[in-house]
């Protein structure tokens, strides 16, 4: 579902981001990417969602070469892979509902079924009452179930977290955390959440890859984690 | 679906209108100027107009001339120069006619009258021209004609009157192009802002895959609502100003010559151009600025 083969890749100012990475994440898998600031981490997840270009290798999401896309066929792609990030990025002046449609209407989705589907996924993250809310008017917690609803509103089959839980509490970090789970199982959707809460990663434990300076350092198929260096 | 940026512009000038009215703001300053311009530069070509359409030449004839044949041979000669539109025949009696009936004055006009009697007058042509800026070339033209005393065309005056406003019109048309130019970048720029303090809502966008055109078409629809709403204030004014000014000079500026086009559809006209102008301006601004932020985006 997602292959990483020998990539690279240096900035055009110089900065080397990522060294011979290689993961191979299978369909239905849930895998966390961790490390510190500066390890690669976001770097990794622009060469997935095709906003960057590796400089060598190969990067594969659901089958399409995401390095080789054209600017004009990114948005195209990005329609197969759903991407929930830490600052939920949600339209500011949309309601919640509105948010949601928003990602269906983008691939012409007919109006009765984006209607269908919004409130659906509306209820599969728990917020059915919300719909005529704004984002400023939700709580953390709650933007980035908005946040999740529609990145699953087209049902990829990819979903890319970027430290979805990194604004959040323990408490509302495992609400999210167990969300991630049920869309995992339920639809069978592929998970790569990228994290730095250590709790989190030996709490719900996955496989569990470990990026340090741009390197591959572990890749524990048992999941946890324990500092190397204590 | 065709609806769909529609509506989304409509909404974003609501959820934006700070933005939005500061931009069509921007639009009414110009459009406004422009309206003024468009009724001056207008009536200054419907002035132009009727006075090169009263240049007439008189084309005396020579006394030794004044019997049918003669006359019908000058009357087909002078047909016969280009740009001729009309020949009109002026006996001497009705000549003196019209010199005797330039006296306001009654008792002036019985003074003269006698004079009728030995009349000093000539028989006369009056020619009509197709185009004022033509009526020196023919006067020569016509003056070499036999039997023909003397030509008069009103002078050089008027052709340097006729010229002049013709100049005056041709600035005012470029004023406004550039006043439209400037309009534009004033919108560009507006709504420029606009976009940069929503550029992360395009990159929302972009993440959830939409494409540029799917990006673009709100915020082009949301320029030319901005663009008409700002076109509003002028239309209204032009009416309202038009109709006083008609009003107050009961549609005459200083002769028969210089007559406003009736308001109605004359303001109606300028109202629709300038939505016109708003609407495009807006368009292109709009457009502009969006494909300014989308290009080279991954």
């Amino acid at each position: 579902m997602i292959e990483c083969t020998h990539v690279y890749k240096k900035y055009k100012n110089g900065t080397n981001a990522l060294y011979d990475i290689n993961i191979s994440v299978e369909q239905g898998e849930f895998i966390y990417i961790i490390g510190p600031t500066g390890s690669g981490k976001s770097t990794l997840i622009k060469l997935l969602d095709g906003e960057e270009v590796p400089t060598k290798g190969v990067v594969k999401v659901v089958g399409i070469d995401v390095g080789s896309l054209r600017a004009s066929q990114v948005p195209i792609y990005r329609r197969n892979i759903g991407v929930v990030f830490q600052d939920y990025r949600l339209l500011p002046t949309k309601t919640v509902f509105e948010n949601i449609t928003y990602a269906l209407e983008v691939i012409k989705m007919k109006k009765p079924q984006v209607r269908a589907r919004a409130k659906e996924v509306m209820g599969v993250v728990g917020l059915g009452e919300k719909g005529n809310a704004f984002p400023h008017e939700l709580s953390g917690g709650q933007q980035q179930r908005v946040a999740i609803a529609r990145a699953i509103a087209n049902r990829p089959k990819v979903l890319i977290a970027d430290e979805p839980t990194g604004n959040l509490d323990p408490g509302k970090s495992d609400e999210i955390m167990a969300l991630l789970e049920r869309i995992n199982k339920r639809y069978g959707t592929t998970i790569l959440m990228v994290t730095h809460d250590l709790t989190l990663v030996n709490k719900h434990r996955k496989r569990t890859v470990v990026l340090e300076h741009g390197h591959i350092v572990a890749d524990l198929a048992e999941g946890g984690y324990v500092r190397h260096d204590q | 679906m065709i609806s769909r940026p529609i509506k989304e512009g409509f909404r974003g000038v609501g959820r934006h209108w700070g933005m939005a009215l500061s931009s069509a703001i921007a639009v009414t300053i110009t459009l406004t100027i422009i309206s003024i311009f468009l009724v001056f530069s207008w009536h200054l070509r419907v002035f132009t107009k009727n006075i090169e359409y009263s240049m007439k030449i008189a084309v005396i004839v020579d006394e030794k001339y004044e019997n049918e044949a003669a006359e019908e041979k000058i009357r087909s000669q002078i047909e016969q120069v280009e740009g001729v539109k009309a020949v009109e025949f002026s006996s001497k009696e009705a000549e003196f006619q019209y010199y005797l009936d330039q006296y306001d004055d009654a008792a002036m006009r019985e003074v003269m009258a006698p004079f009728g009697d030995d009349n000093p007058m000539n028989d006369a042509f009056y020619v009509e021209v197709e185009d004022g800026d033509l009526i020196e070339v023919i006067s020569s033209q016509i003056r070499e004609i036999d039997g023909v005393e003397k030509v008069d065309y009103g002078g050089q005056t008027t052709v340097d009157v006729v010229s002049a406003m013709e100049t005056i019109r041709r600035v005012g048309v470029i004023f406004v192009a550039a006043l439209s130019i400037l309009a534009i970048f004033l919108i560009q720029n507006t709504i420029k802002l606009t976009i940069s303090a929503r550029q992360d809502e395009i990159t929302i966008m972009r993440n959830v895959g939409a494409t540029n055109g799917f990006i673009r078409a709100p915020f082009v629809w949301e320029g030319m609502i901005i663009g008409f709403l700002g076109s509003l204030l002028p239309i209204a004014l032009t009416i309202w100003g038009y109709m006083a000014l008609y009003q107050h000079t009961q549609g005459i500026v200083f002769s028969a010559l210089f007559n406003l086009e009736k308001p109605i559809p004359f303001s109606l006209y300028i109202s629709g151009i300038l939505a016109l102008i708003g609407i495009v301006v807006g368009y292109i601004g709009s457009w502009l600025s969006v494909t300014k932020y989308l290009r080279w985006k991954r």
